[in-house]
């Protein structure tokens, strides 16, 4: 029960009336980056960084909770109101929400989106209260090796098996992997790919690299060949009673279940976050729904209800594997990662341990911020409508400004923002020909704690290379990465014999 | 999901997978690649390839001190060269054999228009200037540049509006952040004096 006494302490930390309206800032500012079009849950931290650069850890850490809750729930809002035809696909809940929005039914997509997130939100922080010390608890145990061994199949999942094209997966968590090495070496101190310049000696800003990639790669990509005249916000009907009707709360409430049942334990594993677990889920309700099978892809609220469900109940569940043994397994992870780590707080196995306070206050935030978003989202909608029709060309050169601001703010030189510029070249041309983001940011996170390990692993063997995989643990592992690889590529086929297109597949998109 | 099995009846299509016996292909349009377009995909293509090469080069020239035992600070570089040498050769052999990949989608992004490459230079100039810019005039002054240039070059009309726009943004900001959040944006030679815009 010292758990329970530790989360009430949390609760007493978060309630306190500053910090409720740090929480309140973050998940306000959250849900309005999130509906900004373009900007998925991982841009929207990468942006916001800086907000937080001045604020004392225990505030910026309720402010990204809040952040991080509402640039999901923001999201779901823009992929159902916005009237653009066609490929934004990526997200499933765009499918049905959209095609409901149409339907004059708008109203309703919001509302299940809402109250299923709520639910699914809650649950899943409640799993993840319990879950959380016990994986802690098992993690202290783990040895280097084991730490190896978790962190490729990080790199495998992540970068490679689920994106659309492997050798372009790979090839971005290569580049990634490459910038991490920039820098000097932390176990010898010999400076690597530095060319001599000072700058670099102490590594590559993994901020710049993100909001690079994520940011500028994204207004440049967009400003490349945008989309020009009106915005078409589809019109959503107002007052309480054409919210939810008791129809599709009778519709909706087994589907917001199952996605949290889904969508935690997905979450938890790497395998590729919330993405997996929305099309999961999608594909759960589609099967399940017996008569009215015939609604799917023309406006069934299952299809809101499930995977929106299961989106934030994957986002409570990556936070398992980050808090307890540091492992990021989505883009917007590694970037809280980053947030962590800017603080000087490492999340691992210790910091459940000795950054006890710190932890809880965040988990008490989760909560409370996820009952704000409730409040906040369904009565504002108005607003989110507002935000969602801002002129384009305002929106990006927003972006980029936010963006220079950031990386300028890390170090205050302006070198930075001229790297950030070269950052955001690249993040253009990968997305221009195919090449997902992410693995990238993954790969340079990940990457320089993957050498640590493996190299610590073989000073204890003394270079017996047996040494990674004779522990159950990381055997276990890599015959889950073997499955895995195998699962993968027979998915893929079955998917090319039976012609099931970009609808269903969901090309992952940058918000993983 | 790449593009290609679109159109396995085409035999003019170079490395197709001649063996597809399974039901027709989905009906969605094949993405009629213009051949230019091959071009910028293989250059990076090779450049991911170049640059694998180059790391592989260079690891041998990162000095080892004595007192490492087993994996020096050379293995895990030799690791990512090779892994950027066969991503590049695959992606080559991919864009070779009219593999192209499929460019992302976006709630702004028109699919159906080409590549503004105009946009992206002026885009990119824009925040040369601002970086230029910062020291010398001060923050807010250079971001308001960086905003309205940038607004401008995306179709914001007219442009004075803009400039307004992007001045009320840098000011808004270099108080929040210069003056209440304590963050050290420098406000630049013409607001020195002013109290609450410091860091």
């Amino acid at each position: 029960m010292d758990n329970f006494s530790a989360l009430l302490e949390g609760f007493a930390t978060v309630l306190h009336p500053m910090y409720l309206l740090y929480a309140l800032f973050g998940v306000f500012i959250g849900t309005a980056v999130g509906v900004l079009p373009g900007i998925g849950p991982a841009m929207t931290i990468a942006l916001l960084l800086p907000l937080t650069y001045t604020l004392e850890p225990t505030a910026a850490i309720i402010v990204f909770a809040g952040i991080y809750y509402g640039g999901m729930y923001g999201g779901s809002t823009t992929s159902i109101l916005l009237n653009t035809p066609g490929e934004s696909a990526s997200i499933v809940t765009a499918l049905e929400g959209n095609r409901m929005a149409r339907a004059g039914r708008g109203a309703a997509a919001l509302a299940t989106a809402a109250i299923g997130s709520f639910v699914a939100g809650s649950i899943a922080t409640v799993a993840l209260t319990f879950v959380a010390p016990v994986v802690a608890r098992w993690a202290v145990q783990l040895g280097e090796p084991d730490y190896f061994a978790l962190m490729v199949v990080a790199f495998i999942t992540v970068g490679a098996l689920l994106g659309s094209s492997v050798p372009r997966g790979l090839a971005s968590l290569s580049l990634g992997l490459f910038l991490g090495l920039v820098g000097t070496d932390t176990l010898t101190g010999q400076q690597r790919f530095t060319f001599g310049v000072p700058n670099l000696a102490d590594g590559i800003d993994v901020v710049v690299v993100a909001v690079g990639l994520f940011a500028v790669g994204e207004a440049l990509y967009v400003g490349s060949r945008m989309r020009h005249g009106p915005i078409e916000v589809i019109p959503v009907e107002k007052g309480w009673r054409s919210w939810m009707k008791r129809d599709d709360w009778r519709r909706s409430w087994k589907p917001w279940l199952r996605g949290t049942a889904i969508g935690f334990p997905v979450g938890t594993i790497p395998a590729g976050g919330a993405d997996v677990a929305t099309f999961l889920s999608y594909a759960a309700e589609r099967r399940l729904s017996g008569s009215r099978r015939k609604e799917f892809g023309k406006g069934a609220i299952e299809g809101v209800a499930g995977p929106e469900a299961a989106n934030n109940a994957a986002a409570a569940g990556v936070l398992v594997p980050l808090l307890t043994l540091g492992l990021p397994t989505t883009a917007t992870a590694a970037i809280m990662v980053v947030a962590f780590q800017s603080y000087g707080i490492q999340p691992g196995p210790m910091l459940l341990r000795n950054e006890s306070a710190l932890v809880w206050a965040l988990v008490a935030s989760l909560y409370i911020g996820n009952l704000m978003l409730l409040v906040l989202n369904l009565p504002l909608v108005g607003m989110w409508v507002r935000v969602l029709s801002i002129p384009r060309h305002y929106l990006y050169a927003g972006i980029l400004m936010f963006g220079a601001l950031g990386s300028y703010a890390l170090n205050f030189s302006p070198v930075d923002v001229l790297l950030l510029l070269v950052v955001g070249l690249i993040g253009f041309f990968m997305r221009r020909y195919g090449y997902p983001v992410a693995p990238m940011v993954i790969g340079m996170i990940l990457g320089p704690m993957a050498e640590d390990r493996l190299r610590r692993s073989l000073a204890i063997s003394q270079g017996d290379l047996t040494y990674l995989v004779t522990s159950p643990f990381a055997a276990t592992a890599y015959a889950a990465i073997v499955v895995l690889v195998v699962a993968g590529i027979w998915l893929r086929r079955r998917e090319q014999a039976t012609g099931v297109t970009a609808t269903a597949t969901a090309s992952v998109g940058d918000d993983r | 999901m790449s593009t290609d099995g679109a159109a396995p009846v085409a035999p003019t299509q170079p490395g197709e997978p001649t063996a597809d016996a399974g039901p027709p292909p989905p009906p969605i349009p094949a993405h009629v690649e213009p051949p230019r377009r091959r071009w910028g995909e293989l250059v990076l293509a090779v450049a991911t390839t170049a640059l694998g090469a180059y790391v592989l080069l260079a690891a041998g020239s990162i000095t080892v001190p004595g007192s490492t035992n087993t994996l020096g600070p050379r293995a895990f570089p030799y690791l990512v060269g090779g892994m950027l040498v066969a991503a590049g050769v695959a992606l080559v052999v991919l864009v070779l054999s009219g593999r192209a990949g499929e460019e992302e989608g976006g709630e702004d992004v028109d699919p159906t228009v080409r590549t503004d490459w105009r946009t992206v230079a002026l885009l990119a100039g824009t925040l040369v200037v601002h970086v230029f810019t910062i020291n010398v005039i001060g923050w807010p002054f250079a971001a308001a540049i960086l905003f309205a240039g940038a607004a401008v070059v995306l179709g914001a009309r007219p442009w004075w509006r803009a400039a307004l726009v992007g001045l009320a943004l840098g000011l808004t900001i270099q108080v929040i952040f210069g003056g209440l959040l304590k963050l050290s944006l420098p406000p630049g030679p013409l607001l020195e004096g002013v109290p609450f815009l410091h860091g």
